[in-house]
């Protein structure tokens, strides 16, 4: 084991030390500019510009291991979820789990039930439950292409994002409606799944846009793995709207969905699946050239049926942010309230929620500055204060330094706390006499440090390498307190867990593109003194210790356009289940652009095998298979 | 084992990210690039009102008015076209009270209200305006994005009919989105 962090570390010098020896490549030449000029207004529209320096990255994310994945890069894969589409990131793990579920995490924690440290955001909108602080992925389905972007944050992210930012922050951000004006139409359809999707944009007032949109699917089921065959099949619908608008310095947004999907396995009930709706305002106002406020609601309701048991769980939140920028000074500052109430019933078997149904709240209060203390040197310090119903007060600091020694390259390092609080599980599950409320269960606890180094060794290329240390206590053990029931759930397991996290993207050709990714991870975990754990380490999740993504984009002509990845994600190591095997995947998507609007395409999935292993879960894992579908998109 | 294996994989992709870097960067054309080579192209498929079109032996005169970004990019792109037989003549001016003459004017403020300040001054007059911002009053009659990696445009038609210029069909088809005239 140490000699593995030895060298990991001089990977990450490597790593970061070549940018110096690969310094070239000048501005485009002056015959670019009259090559240009020769071409049509119609050519021109069809150039594909260098676009690697033009993402958006937001600012108070800057030193942190941020990984961006733009709506173009999903329109242009083989994704048609979430899901499928956070595959692109190589600080996320993703392993689906059956064909509705997936478990996600960064770091580490793996496993449908434990993934439980990922804060995930859809256009400012939390969807991590509080049932088991984890996300449950299928029942959000939105269209991929009103997709703008996803930042993917490994690392704690919880001073400026909230809760349950312990191990990565996921935000989603759909497309600004007066971007998606006119129609689009997208239709798939292969052996193993087909969608179709529909949206509409049309201006309104004189500075406004609206769209509407529709999303039908219908995913098969697939082959049964470690757990039971359970006859998945997954299809549903999701519509919605999102509205854009505003003059002077005022931004409105008002958006909103609603969904409903089915579950047709042998043993399910009729009314069995999942639906739901929210509703989300947001304002934001320019003040004057360096300050702004956000105000943000939103209320989301949904449940979920599944044989015997019916969850739901309705949210209201709201938000306010305060941006100034003066001086030396970035300041960031807000506060938030969030109130849930859930509801779960069981008649499956003897496990309730004591009570079964509970209203929660969250308030917070934040203060981020980011302070450059030279032209190069820019310190961060901020605090964010979370009182819940569960834990009282919770102090989530972190203290960031970049240092952007040229244009072209930033070092950053930061120390963080973040705590996961407990879920309604943790403290309300009881099956008497067998199990026993965990009254006393307090939040996990974590203290990151990490380090990276973010830019453009050369022209055409960008790189970020990040290295973590993170330090956990408290995480989730089930003990024996009676004698010997009933059990608990306690907070007996301590440890840490190391990483390397790399990525880089480099343009070849003015047609090709190509990205690499890697994440490892190592964990250490020890039981706390006189502390037993009756779930053997369950709960620090089954992960595979590194993951290997390379992707290749090739555009041909503007008419062809060919994008394949391929990864290989390391074995999962058995402790309690029986584990599985490392695997090499592939997708790709190929696509011709008949006209300027319409497409078409085909692509698949899992190409190498007919079906995989990723989960190990032994009630729920199914297999991930093979899947290839033709589509088409139009745009009019 | 599977920390040496990691490991292995690991240097792998350190030796492919360095030997990426060092390929010669065959750079794809940047965004300014296609938009300095657009901005001129735009006058073709527009049409001025009487009076407010340059007279026959008047230059076509392009501005760039608040903050240049295409330097000598632009002056290249403009003098590779031409508008109706007249040459096009690149200005440049830090307000738009000098804009008198400008047919076209290319505004880019030092912030998005600084560019709404711009455009304001610009509103009564018959001048084809072009901007970098979508949304609200920061907004020209023709606004550049990116969409899918490649230069786009929206065109607001009724700004245009407002100030008596009309825009061929061709120009309106190759818009993302158009913001029709009232009729």
């Amino acid at each position: 084991m140490r000699h593995a962090t030895l060298c990991a570390g001089t990977a990450a010098a490597l790593l970061s030390g070549h940018p110096a020896a690969a310094e070239q490549a000048g501005p485009a030449s002056a015959e670019t500019a009259e090559e240009l000029s020769g071409l049509s207004i119609e050519e021109l529209a069809r150039i594909p510009v260098r676009s690697a320096s033009k993402r958006e990255e937001p600012l108070s994310a800057a030193p942190t291991a941020l990984f961006v994945v733009t709506g173009e890069e999903i329109e242009a894969s083989a994704a048609h979820s979430i899901p499928e589409a956070l595959r692109l990131a190589p600080n996320l793990q993703v392993q689906q789990v059956d064909a509705r579920q997936y478990a996600i995490t960064a770091r580490g924690f793996n496993s449908l039930e434990t993934s439980n440290k990922l804060l995930v955001l859809i256009d400012g909108r939390t969807i991590y439950s509080p049932l088991a602080s984890s996300v449950f992925w299928e029942l959000h389905n939105p269209p991929v292409e009103d997709i703008r972007q996803i930042e993917v944050i490994s690392g704690p992210g919880g001073t400026l994002y909230g809760p349950n930012a312990v191990n990565g922050v996921v935000n989603i951000l759909t497309r600004d409606a007066r971007d998606t004006l006119g129609g689009f139409v997208r239709a798939t359809a292969g052996g193993d799944e087909r969608s179709l999707a529909a949206r509409y944009g049309a201006p309104f007032g004189g500075d406004g846009a609206v769209r509407v949109y529709a999303h039908l699917f219908d995913r098969e089921d697939v082959a049964p793995g470690i757990g039971p065959d359970l006859d998945d099949r997954f299809r549903g619908w999701q519509a919605g709207f999102r509205a854009d608008f505003g003059g002077g310095g005022d931004h409105f947004t008002v958006q909103g969905d609603v969904f409903d999907t089915d579950v047709t396995a042998l043993d399910a009930l009729p009314d069995d699946g999942d639906s739901g709706h929210n509703l989300l305002a947001r304002w934001s106002r320019q003040l004057d050239a360096g300050s702004s406020v956000e105000v943000q609601a939103y209320y989301d309701y949904f449940e979920r049926e599944f044989l015997l048991v019916r969850d739901s769980l309705q949210t209201l939140d709201a938000e306010v942010q305060f941006n100034r920028r003066a001086g030396a000074h970035e300041l960031v500052a807000g506060a938030g309230m969030r109130t849930t109430r859930d509801e779960f019933i069981n008649n499956l078997n003897l496990f309730r929620l004591d009570p079964q149904s509970r209203r929660l709240w969250v308030f917070n209060l934040f203060a981020q500055d980011r302070i450059a203390l030279s032209p190069a040197l820019a310190l961060t310090v901020g605090l964010k204060a979370e009182r819940t119903s569960f834990t009282g007060v919770e102090l989530l600091p972190n203290l960031r330094l970049a240092w952007q020694p040229g244009e072209r390259a930033l070092l950053w390092g930061a120390v963080s706390r973040a705590v996961r609080t407990p879920s309604r599980i943790d403290r309300q599950l009881a099956n008497p006499p067998l199990l026993a409320r965990g009254d006393d269960f307090v939040s996990e606890k974590l203290i990151a440090f990490e380090a990276g180094y973010r830019g453009r060794p050369s022209e055409s290329t960008t790189l970020s390498v990040s290295v973590f240390l993170n330090l956990y206590e408290d995480i989730r053990t089930t003990e024996f307190t009676g004698d010997p029931l009933p059990i608990r759930l306690r907070n007996g397991l301590r440890g840490h867990s190391y990483g390397i996290e790399a990525w880089s993207s480099t343009q070849l050709m003015p047609w090709w593109r190509v990205s690499l990714g890697a994440a490892t991870l190592w964990k250490d975990f020890e039981l706390e003194p006189g502390a037993v754990d009756l779930a053997r380490g369950d709960a620090l999740g089954h992960d595979p210790d590194f993951q290997l993504l390379a992707r290749s984009h090739i555009s041909l002509a503007d008419r062809l356009e060919l994008n394949a990845g391929l990864r290989w994600v390391g074995d999962i190591e058995a402790r309690s289940g029986p584990g599985i095997g490392d695997h090499v995947e592939a997708d790709a998507r190929l696509a011709y652009r008949l006209t300027g609007n319409l497409e078409v395409y085909v692509a698949g999935r899992n190409l190498l095998h007919r079906t995989h292993a990723e989960s190990d879960d032994p009630q729920r894992a199914q297999l991930a298979e093979r899947s290839i579908f033709a589509g088409t998109r139009m745009r009019f | 084992m599977t920390g040496r294996r990691a490991l292995a994989a690991l240097l792998g992709v350190a030796a492919a990210a360095a030997a990426l870097a060092a390929a010669p960067a065959r750079a794809q054309p940047t965004e300014d690039e296609v938009k300095a080579a657009f901005i001129p192209k735009f006058a073709r498929y527009v049409s001025w009102p009487r009076g407010a079109a340059p007279g026959p032996d008047q230059p076509f005169r392009l501005c760039v008015v608040g903050r240049d970004p295409f330097g000598r990019l632009l002056d290249q792109a403009a003098a590779a076209e031409t508008v109706d037989g007249r040459a096009i003549q690149v200005r440049r001016m830090a307000t738009p009270d000098a804009a008198a003459g400008c047919h076209l004017a290319y505004v880019r403020g030092q912030s998005g209200a600084d560019t709404a300040r711009l455009l304001v001054a610009l509103r009564r007059r018959p001048v084809l305006t072009v901007t970098d911002a979508r949304a609200g009053p920061q907004r020209g009659i023709i606004h550049f994005t990116v969409a899918g990696g490649r230069v786009r445009f929206f065109i607001d038609e009724a700004a245009a009919a407002e100030r008596g210029l009309s825009i061929s069909s061709r120009l309106l088809a190759l818009a993302l989105g158009v913001r029709q005239r009232r009729t």
